[in-house]
């Protein structure tokens, strides 16, 4: 995985360079070219001053009688040398190649101009050469120049890129930032995204559109929820009213009075069904707030309390391992308390008498993990399968819970980004474990 | 005491009349915002029982109303919404207390009798129970000088029975009552008899406690004397 960013960057040094290698790699021949033409054009100027010379002066300076070739003259280093002789007549030269010298025993290849004079009836050749190792040298040090710009400019625009593309870029990581941000598709669109790239300007509307739609549909999914809980809790108010006071009169006799009581203990589950259904409606949809910074230790100490009568009664042995105090930020502490509530009062209601129920508390580098382990029933893998399902752990016992608790337990996690996972085998007893996210600031 | 209920569900509104009639409070019906204000403008109440979902009126309204006319008067939202902002909102405007459907009419009953203590500021009397005395004040159950050891949860049990005396009280009604809605999935009818038997204990160390009653298949329930 990498950066748009990063990407597009690579893409432009990549390029760049093999520009540059195909640049380098052609470069000897291009300057070859450029110097000999060069070189060449030089040759010529001098040749025409030698002959302006010659016609300004007379050839007599130049031909010296006594010597069988003629004129001659080098410079110090070698690099340069003219000669004029005496050649046979009737023929004509006027070419530049690259011929060797041998000069003072050394051999030197020279790019020469071979070109025929006539000069009062005689035939003159004149000869003006150039080193080739002189040629080759500036040669050298053009290259050299041309590496030194090469790779200067692609730092340069690597350096001019990188920022450029950060600055193109930037909408893009608004608008990531942005969908980062919303925990809530409830969420009020922020004010369109300011930039001069159509592709981001299109995105932005198009994501804030669709941020539109859901909220609209969250904020329905709300109103149902408020409706519903209306719309049934008042009927099973008037319902549970109307019992309680019959239940206040004294002409009852106690199968009456029973009947009354189970009425109302029924009505009672419809309210908890209800109620729980709604919870995990108002947290699915983020109803709650996470404002509440909560001592874990402090609160899986509340909650072991709370049920301690219970396991007591039981004749469970309950152990509880906390550390020092770790504060959870940004939770909602009474769904909190309900989540490992739920958890540990399931490991009190399975687990035979005499059995153990150890609680461990941990900060583990800056993460909690809590961990609820019991020596009760345990499940099968297929109860354990369902067991954050609604209503599949429905017990057959009326008079407790609803089959909802661990389904309330997994949305009240799901909320609070708190990943749960349990190990259990029948008769080898349950294991809860929640794993709690790094603080976030 | 005189109370008003504003309730547009009538039944209901019968209901909690005929409970508190029989605790010797006044009681008043509105059935409509329109009829609980003009109520309001000519009586004086000094318990507003306020369903919030009225057809006509914007129930936080009519706190608003009322407290301008009546400073005095106490507020108890009963609402099917169980929205939090609502609570919130009408907890702000001067609601005393606030109480989801459906409720039991005896914890409505314990609920005004809490908030009429904390208005009026009626001394908490001393209970007197068997050979024990329950002191509301200090949250405190005496026998003689001797204080009975029993939690807040304990207390809190006790003294809800007390506050319904010679009322049966069912399990689940008393289970609300000390754990709210938030844990009602988790009711197990259990629990209030291992609270009870953790009381009855605690109390027969030092005296018999003949009058914390089981109501065979309904529930429990304190007799007294008086």
């Amino acid at each position: 995985m990498m950066k748009l960013q990063t990407k597009l960057a690579l893409f432009n040094l990549l390029s760049k360079l093999v520009f540059s290698a195909l640049f380098i790699g052609f470069l000897p021949l291009i300057i070859e070219r450029i110097n000999i033409t060069q070189t060449d054009n030089e040759l010529i100027k001098k040749r025409e001053e030698v002959i302006s010379l010659i016609a300004e002066v007379g050839i007599g300076p130049f031909v010296m009688e006594d010597t069988a070739t003629g004129f001659g003259s080098y410079n110090i280093l070698k690099e340069e040398y003219i000669s004029l002789e005496r050649a046979p007549a009737g023929e004509e030269w006027n070419y530049i190649d690259i011929s060797k010298r041998i000069i003072d025993d050394e051999t030197i290849d020279y790019r020469v101009l071979h070109y025929s004079l006539g000069i009062n009836g005689e035939a003159y050749l004149l000869e003006i050469g150039k080193s080739l190792s002189s040629i080759t040298y500036s040669a050298r040090n053009i290259r050299n120049l041309i590496l030194v710009f090469l790779a200067f400019f692609i730092i340069v625009t690597l350096i001019s890129d990188l920022s450029y593309t950060a600055r193109l870029l930037k909408p893009l990581r608004i608008i990531t930032g942005r969908l980062r941000e919303t925990s809530s598709p409830a969420f009020d669109p922020a004010e369109p995204l300011i930039t001069s790239t159509e592709d981001f300007v299109r995105l932005d509307r198009t994501l804030r559109e669709m941020m539109k739609k859901i909220g609209e549909l969250f904020r329905k999914e709300k109103e149902i929820t408020v409706n519903i809980s209306h719309e049934l809790m008042t009927p099973v108010s008037v319902l549970r009213s109307k019992l309680e006071n019959m239940l206040l009169r004294d002409d009852l006799d106690p199968a009456t009075e029973a009947g009354i009581e189970e009425s109302l203990r029924t009505l009672h589950r419809l309210k908890a069904l209800v109620n729980s259904m709604l919870m995990i409606t108002r947290i699915e949809s983020r109803q709650y707030l996470k404002e509440d910074s909560v001592d874990l230790q402090g609160l899986v100490r509340e909650v072991t309390e709370e049920l301690a009568p219970m396991a007591e009664d039981g004749d469970l042995n309950v152990i509880l391992n906390c550390g020092s105090s770790y504060t959870f930020l940004k939770a909602n502490r009474p769904l909190l308390f309900s989540m490992i509530y739920n958890v540990v009062n399931n490991a009190v209601q399975h687990t035979p008498p005499g059995g153990r129920i150890e609680i461990t508390g941990r900060d583990n580098d800056g993460r909690f993990e809590l961990s609820v382990c019991d020596t009760g029933e345990g499940m099968s893998p297929e109860q354990l399968d369902r067991l954050f399902t609604r209503f599949s752990n429905r017990p057959s016992n009326s008079s407790t819970g609803t089959g909802i608790g661990l389904a309330i337990t997994k949305s009240i996690a799901d909320f609070h980004d708190i990943a749960v996972r349990v190990l259990s085998a029948p008769g080898k007893g349950t294991q809860f474990f929640f794993f709690f996210p790094v603080n976030s600031l | 005491m005189n109370v008003l209920i504003v309730e547009d569900e009538k039944s209901l509104a019968n209901e909690i009349a005929l409970f508190l009639k029989r605790e010797n409070f006044l009681c008043d019906m509105a059935h409509t915002g329109t009829e609980a204000s003009e109520k309001i403008a000519v009586n004086l109440y000094d318990f507003v029982l306020l369903d919030l979902g009225l057809p006509d009126y914007d129930g936080l309204d009519l706190i608003k109303e009322a407290k301008e006319i009546n400073a005095d008067v106490s507020f108890i939202i009963i609402t099917a919404r169980g929205a939090v902002e609502d609570r919130v909102r009408g907890l702000d405007l001067g609601a005393d207390d606030y109480i989801p459907k459906p409720f039991a009419l005896a914890e409505l009953h314990a609920r005004i009798m809490a908030v009429a203590r904390r208005k009026f500021r009626i001394s908490s009397p001393d209970i007197t129970l068997g050979e024990f005395v329950m002191n509301t004040g200090a949250r405190k159950l005496m026998h003689g000088n001797t204080e009975v050891e029993i939690t807040k949860k304990e207390f809190d049990l006790l003294y809800y029975l007390v506050i319904n005396k010679n009322r049966v009280l069912a399990r689940h009604q008393l289970y609300e009552h000390i754990w709210g809605n938030a844990l009602d999935d988790q009711y197990d009818s259990n629990f209030i008899d291992v609270h009870i038997k953790n009381i009855r204990r605690k109390l027969n160390a030092h005296a018999p406690s003949p009058w914390l009653e089981t109501v065979r298949g309904v529930g429990y329930r304190i007799s007294t004397d008086s």
